[in-house]
């Protein structure tokens, strides 16, 4: 820098009282030096001419006035604020700042990043159909979310909960029983009282039978007749149906 | 009584429920946090919701001022600066459109900057006073990067001093001097160049 070799002051003492020269705090034979730097040396002068500028432009700015409803609007949403945090009897001005502020100003930065991302139009989107298909989902099992703020999560409700829904199942389970137990007395005594059917023919009888003639299974759907192909199974079973099929046609 | 002491009796009514010392902090102290919140948002009506979002973030914390850490004004202009820096970074996709040509806030005319600046006076220095003036460093204020807005605003603007400011910042009082002496720099030669561009 050519104002190294300056005789009056350096650029590096010049840099120290820069911050003086500008508050004033400088005068007499300093405040000659600093100025005799400064019209000197080419590098410091011009920056403490842009710096002088700034400094009195930003100065030149007024104080602009605030709107005249600035004042009742604070006051409005103020006015419903919970404030029992600030009434507690005796308690006087807190020396350490809230565990939930330094909290939140050590995640705020780290979250930043993900929530300029998760605020893009097309993660938007997601979360809106996400959501749509979750409430969907609510709805159709019959989830209000309107009640979840109900829920009592104190031990002592949620154990009251675990066996009143405990004596409900086993209700339940006492009630069915008991209705079939009905039925079945009914089929019983229907049974006594309705003549013998003829018992069916047994099973190796029926099989006999099946190799002198065929008979239509009437199980099967008519649609599909013996000679085609089941498309709609495995590769395996479908290979299988198709080998039937051909030998009986043969 | 002391400004110092009437503010602490302020505080300490306040926190025992008292809505007539709440309505005194908020008349003495708007002004100035709008005033903050304009000149780094650029916008009036940002300053607005900024400065109300102060004064609720104020309300709800009022218990956990202390005084013997920093004086209250420090206090609130931590907050107030905590909130702009959030401001900040949620606003920073929209800024990334923002050109010349928008007109920076309603307390100027609809006419855009580079219409204003077309003015034929041979000197910036001669119209140190003008209102265009004003509104075109507000508007060069705006393209500084926060850090040095932030510390050019509370200096030069504010009138803090040095000490506040670094506790306000969290930074050392070498690295505030730095940035407000970069930021008038900056700003003068953003001015100089917009002026050369114009005229």
């Amino acid at each position: 820098m050519s104002g190294e070799t300056n005789k009056a002051i350096e650029c590096s003492e010049f840099d120290r009282l820069l911050m003086e020269a500008l508050d004033g705090a400088l005068s007499g034979d300093k405040l000659k030096r600093f100025h005799a730097h400064a019209r000197a040396c080419s590098a410091c002068g011009p920056l403490f001419a842009e710096i002088d500028a700034g400094r009195r432009l930003l100065r030149s700015l007024n104080e602009v006035e605030p709107p005249a409803h600035l004042v009742n609007n604070i006051l409005a949403a103020t006015a419903g604020l919970d404030t029992a945090r600030l009434e507690l009897p005796g308690r006087t001005v807190a020396l350490q700042p809230a565990w939930l502020d330094r909290l939140e100003n050590w995640v705020a930065p780290v979250l930043a990043p993900v929530f300029a991302l998760v605020r893009q139009p097309r993660f938007a989107m997601s979360f809106g159909m996400a959501f749509f298909s979750l409430s969907m989902a609510l709805n159709l099992a019959g989830v209000r979310l309107g009640d979840v703020h109900h829920v009592d999560l104190r031990p002592s409700a949620l154990v009251r909960q675990y066996h009143m829904t405990a004596g409900r199942v086993v209700k339940y389970y006492e009630n069915i029983r008991f209705v079939y137990e009905i039925e079945s007395r009914v089929r019983d005594l229907k049974r006594a009282t309705t003549p013998a059917e003829p018992a069916p023919r047994p099973e190796h009888q029926r099989k006999d039978n099946n190799t002198s003639q065929h008979e239509p299974k009437p199980e099967r759907n008519s649609s599909w007749g013996d000679n085609q192909p089941m498309l709609a199974s495995g590769r395996q079973d479908r290979l299988v149906t198709i080998a039937c099929a051909s030998r009986r046609l043969v | 009584m002391e400004d110092v002491q009437v503010v602490a009796a302020l505080i300490r009514r306040c926190i025992a429920g008292d809505a007539a010392a709440w309505e005194e902090i908020v008349r003495r102290y708007h002004r100035r946090i709008y005033n903050l919140c304009y000149r780094f948002a650029g916008s009036g009506e940002d300053a607005q919701d900024l400065t109300q979002e102060v004064f609720i973030k104020m309300y709800k914390t009022l218990n956990t001022y202390d005084d013997e850490r920093a004086a209250f004004m420090t206090w609130i202009t931590s907050i107030t600066r905590n909130l702009l820096v959030d401001h900040f970074r949620k606003t920073k996709h929209d800024r990334m459109t923002d050109s010349l040509d928008v007109p920076v806030s309603e307390h100027e005319d609809a006419m855009p900057l580079s219409h204003r600046m077309e003015d034929h006076s041979p000197a910036p220095d001669a119209r140190l006073q003008s209102r265009e003036t004003g509104e075109s460093v507000h508007h060069a204020l705006q393209k500084l990067s926060p850090e040095l807005r932030e510390a050019v605003i509370l200096r030069d603007l504010q009138d803090m001093d040095y000490r506040e400011i670094a506790t306000v910042l969290r930074v050392p009082e070498g690295t505030v001097k730095s940035r407000i002496n970069r930021g008038r720099a900056e700003l003068a030669r953003l001015l100089e160049r917009t002026y050369k561009q114009v005229m």
